[in-house]
């Protein structure tokens, strides 16, 4: 028997039973769709994520080293005792740092955006708007010099200006957004913690990993202001984190001479883990890295128990369905069918079926993806349909060849009989 | 394809028979728990190319199991049946259901069509699992149809068809593949009295164009209408006589 044109035909007859079958069909496929659209989903979220999460740490730059107190990045669970308890950075270590061979220069960020008491500091424009959301960080004019925040509009401070504690500001853009929608920003006032701020310039919109509301993950939702004044707002401020910009190729020596200077500065004793968080766009990255690993591994057991789940519906369906096609079965065996005919017929259906949820799953899937774009930077990596794919004609085939194979082996005899 | 050493009832050599069909010394037992049932006993028979033969007898007399084992649809427990030189008693599955499909053509009393698919998918059936292509199926099909007279119901589904008219598809079915034998069981059994001497009229004008025709049927009247008549009684040929 000629292998392909009786593949075809045994296409035509799959596609013919469905067919006559559709709710049936529909019902037992329901598993292997949820298991696609769970694939189509999940990973076209990881790797929206994943990219954003490159791209805005990239952003930062490849030399820069992040500092902070805790861990940067993702954080699980509470902080150990030994966290709680660990001092801040400082201005000072900060100033060492950059004095160091291998790194170009060290920004401290001060984060005032809540007060002494715990109370957000209250930004409130001339339009009349007041938002409590707005990051607060008091800085450096080195900060130009990192490179961290691109101005697109007017200029940093001055030395001069962090000296004497002026009252003036740079915005992000959603800042720009929500209090100068229709004018220029520069030259004008933001009544920040209820003193007047001059803006002198406007940062360019930052990549933002979780899209849309201005909430704390929207970086542009920011204001840097000199350290000075910041200090002015919230007296005791000692949220400090730093970054550092290596030199050109001496990242790995510079992460190394940072480390020992702070260890030294804040007292490790030698054998003793680090008392503050070390991070560079890599290493963050990794960590976004091993994340995303987990959450595919979630998505694998998801995916697996609903093609398992639409697997076991397919096999249920197909006994019923040879039980009631016995008689077909003896027709098509009085025929001339062989043993392998029949097989083939069965698991071809079978495969049919959960070929055809599968593209289903695909479907609905890629209109989610749409969906899930307005909230997550997302896109559909293009394992994902072949996979999900592959592996709804693999359960048909797996779950069919029991149902099959007792097809091919009934007794024409006795098959014919059947009533 | 013929192994007669496996066969441990014929130690010697036998030469191909030239008969269509040869049915020597034909036994099949039934295990019943522990009783074992003849159901044959020793048939012995030839069929000539181009008779036209009813094997008759009463419910139980065996006349099934000689169907079956002519329609190849099984295998004696003893004895050799040959047909058009293949020894069919030493067959397995696959070999017995290539031999239904290139030498038999069955008709059944409730004539057995896919319900679902067309008579012209029914009648290309055969030549599906003959590994006919599309196009020269389709044609032969049609031509097989038309010269039932149902061309202009080729794209009818059974339940849009009478009961003469299924088992006109159901032979065009049996003739597609141009078989050695056409073997009817009770091809009239489901049908009216002026629809039945239609079938058996299709038959007779059958048989006048060559083809080879083993009628089972339990009605002498239906037997009647064949040139040679096998009466079957308890599992043994009890009559084998031409009557035309």
């Amino acid at each position: 028997m000629n292998i392909g044109s009786g593949f075809y035909e045994n296409l035509k007859m799959a596609f013919a039973t469905l067919r006559s079958n559709k709710l049936r069909s529909f019902l037992t496929i329901f598993g292997v769709i949820i298991g696609v659209i769970t694939v189509m989903l999940i990973s076209s979220i990881i790797s929206g994520i994943d990219t954003a999460v490159k791209k805005q740490v990239e952003a930062f730059g490849t030399r820069s080293i992040f500092l902070y107190k805790f861990n940067i990045g993702v954080n699980t669970g509470k902080r150990t005792q030994e966290e709680r308890m660990r001092k801040p950075l400082t201005m000072e270590d900060a100033e060492a740092i950059k004095s160091l061979p291998t790194i170009e220069t060290a920004v401290p960020f001060l984060n005032i955006t809540s007060n002494f008491f715990g109370q957000k500091i209250l930004v409130t424009g001339n339009n009349g708007k007041t938002s409590a959301a707005v990051r607060l960080q008091g800085t450096l004019p080195d900060v130009e010099k990192a490179g961290s925040e691109i101005l697109v509009e007017g200029r940093w401070f001055t030395q001069s200006e962090s000296d004497s504690k002026a009252d003036v500001c740079l915005i992000g853009a959603t800042v720009v957004e929500s209090y100068f929608p229709f004018e220029s920003p520069v030259g004008k006032t933001l009544e920040i913690g209820g003193r007047e701020f001059r803006v002198i310039g406007v940062l360019q919109k930052k990549e933002q990993l979780f899209g849309g509301g201005g909430g704390n993950n929207d970086q542009s939702n920011a204001i840097y202001m000199p350290i000075g004044a910041a200090l002015r707002l919230k007296p005791y401020a000692d949220d400090l984190f730093i970054l550092a910009i290596a030199k050109e190729g001496k990242l790995e020596e510079a992460k190394d001479e940072v480390q020992d200077l702070l260890r030294v500065r804040r007292e490790v004793p030698y054998g003793k883990p680090n008392n503050f968080a070390m991070e560079t766009a890599a290493s963050i990255i990794e960590q976004f890295r091993s994340i995303s690993a987990m959450v595919f591994m979630a998505m694998v057991v998801i995916s697996s128990v609903g093609l398992l789940i639409g697997g076991i519906g397919v096999m249920n369906i197909m006994l019923v369905s040879v039980t009631e096609r016995t008689r077909e079965i003896g027709i098509r065996k009085a025929i001339g069918a062989r043993q392998s005919d029949i097989l083939m017929q069965f698991l071809i259906e079978a495969a049919t079926l959960t070929g055809l949820g599968g593209l289903i799953g695909l479907l609905i899937g890629w209109a989610l993806t749409f969906l899930v774009r307005l909230v997550f930077p997302s896109y559909v990596p293009l394992w994902a349909p072949i996979a999900g794919f592959f592996a709804s004609v693999g359960i048909g085939i797996i779950f069919g060849l029991f149902p099959a194979w007792k097809a091919a082996r009934l007794d024409p005899i006795e098959s014919l009989r059947y009533e | 394809m013929a192994k007669e050493e496996f066969l441990p009832s014929t130690k010697s050599v036998i030469a191909v028979p030239n008969a269509l069909i040869s049915m020597r010394n034909i036994w099949k037992t039934y295990q019943m728990g522990i009783e074992e049932l003849h159901a044959l006993q020793g048939v012995t028979f030839e069929v000539q190319k181009g008779e036209y033969l009813a094997i008759i007898g009463p419910s139980g007399s065996g006349k099934s199991t000689l169907m079956n084992l002519i329609g190849c649809l099984d295998t004696p427990s003893k004895g050799q049946y040959w047909i058009n030189g293949n020894l069919v008693s030493a067959m397995t599955d696959d070999e017995l259901a290539q031999i239904r499909n290139k030498e038999i053509g069955f008709v059944f009393q409730t004539f057995n069509l896919l319900a679902r698919a067309t008579a012209l998918h029914n009648v290309e059936l055969p030549l599906i699992y003959a590994g006919i292509g599309s196009s020269n199926r389709q044609e032969r099909a049609k031509a097989t149809l038309a010269s039932v007279e149902l061309g202009d119901r080729i794209l009818h589904r059974p339940n849009e068809l009478s009961g003469g008219q299924r088992q006109r598809v159901a032979i065009a079915r049996a003739l597609v593949n141009n078989p050695s034998i056409l073997l009817a069981d009770e091809p009239t059994g489901a049908l009216d009295t002026k629809t039945s001497f239609e079938i058996m009229a299709l038959f007779e004008k059958l048989h006048a164009d060559g083809n080879t025709i083993i009628l089972v049927t339990h009605e002498h009247d239906i037997a009647k209408r064949a040139h040679r008549v096998i009466t079957i009684r308890d599992g043994e040929i009890e009559k084998d006589e031409r009557i035309r």
